[in-house]
């Protein structure tokens, strides 16, 4: 189904959020250290990071902004730590069984649109994630 | 159609509000690569994370950006914005 651009996409949240498990997606350009890093000038693809990732397997390949702060600590763009103790306090749900890492600059749009993005939403709702958290850099 | 209900956290609401993110969170004036705040930064990070989730709870308008600062983030630089304009 396509959709104008010119709408915004909006899904009610169906539980409370303590009873929602919360996936990560982020253009920062996050990865495992042992993915094959993104085409900085320019790539759709995307890495499935498992959801009981360290921090320290993770690692951001992107040319577009300065992430020497991301590198030594991956929570300022990818709060996985961060999302882990939420769910430990009981504040959310849980953390998802999946994230997803994207780099973000593109030359082709229309396969972002068209082809990339919708198949990143269909990983995530194949997932046991209720809700997204969305982080760019 | 099934959706997911989401909440981005951008640091370029001009830019991000034209693609119609349905909930939207900045943080003001925190630089690109700063989404969370600064590295080690725990406490700001979870107030961010806790400040963005609650707007994922609210039930409010589509499109909707909210924005807040926080005094204790020491990051602050404008000049990746002057680069981000340059293209």
């Amino acid at each position: 189904m396509s959709m104008s651009r010119r709408c915004i996409p909006y899904t009610p949240r169906t539980r409370e959020l303590s009873q929602s498990v919360f996936a990560l997606v982020t253009t920062a350009g996050v990865h495992l250290r042992a993915q094959e890093p993104f085409e900085v000038a320019g790539d759709n693809s995307w890495r499935e990071i498992p959801g009981n990732v360290q921090a320290s397997d993770l690692m951001v390949t992107h040319d577009h902004y300065d992430h020497r702060d991301a590198d030594q600590d991956i929570n300022c763009v990818f709060p996985i730590d961060r999302l882990r103790e939420l769910a430990a306090a009981g504040i959310i749900g849980g953390v998802a069984e999946k994230h997803l890492g994207f780099m973000g600059f593109s030359q082709n749009l229309r396969d972002l649109y068209e082809r990339a993005a919708p198949e990143m939403a269909k990983i995530i709702l194949h997932t046991n994630a209720d809700a997204v958290l969305l982080t760019a850099g | 159609m099934i959706g997911i209900p989401t909440i981005l956290i951008s640091l370029v609401p001009e830019n991000s509000k034209q693609m119609g993110p349905p909930r939207i969170f900045t943080p003001k004036g925190f630089k690109l690569g700063n989404c969370l705040g600064g590295p080690f930064q725990v406490e700001l990070q979870r107030e961010v994370m806790r400040d963005a989730l609650s707007r994922w709870e609210a039930r409010e308008e589509a499109g909707t950006l909210w924005e807040r600062e926080y005094a204790e983030y020491t990051g602050y630089d404008d000049s990746w914005k002057k680069v981000l304009e340059e293209g």
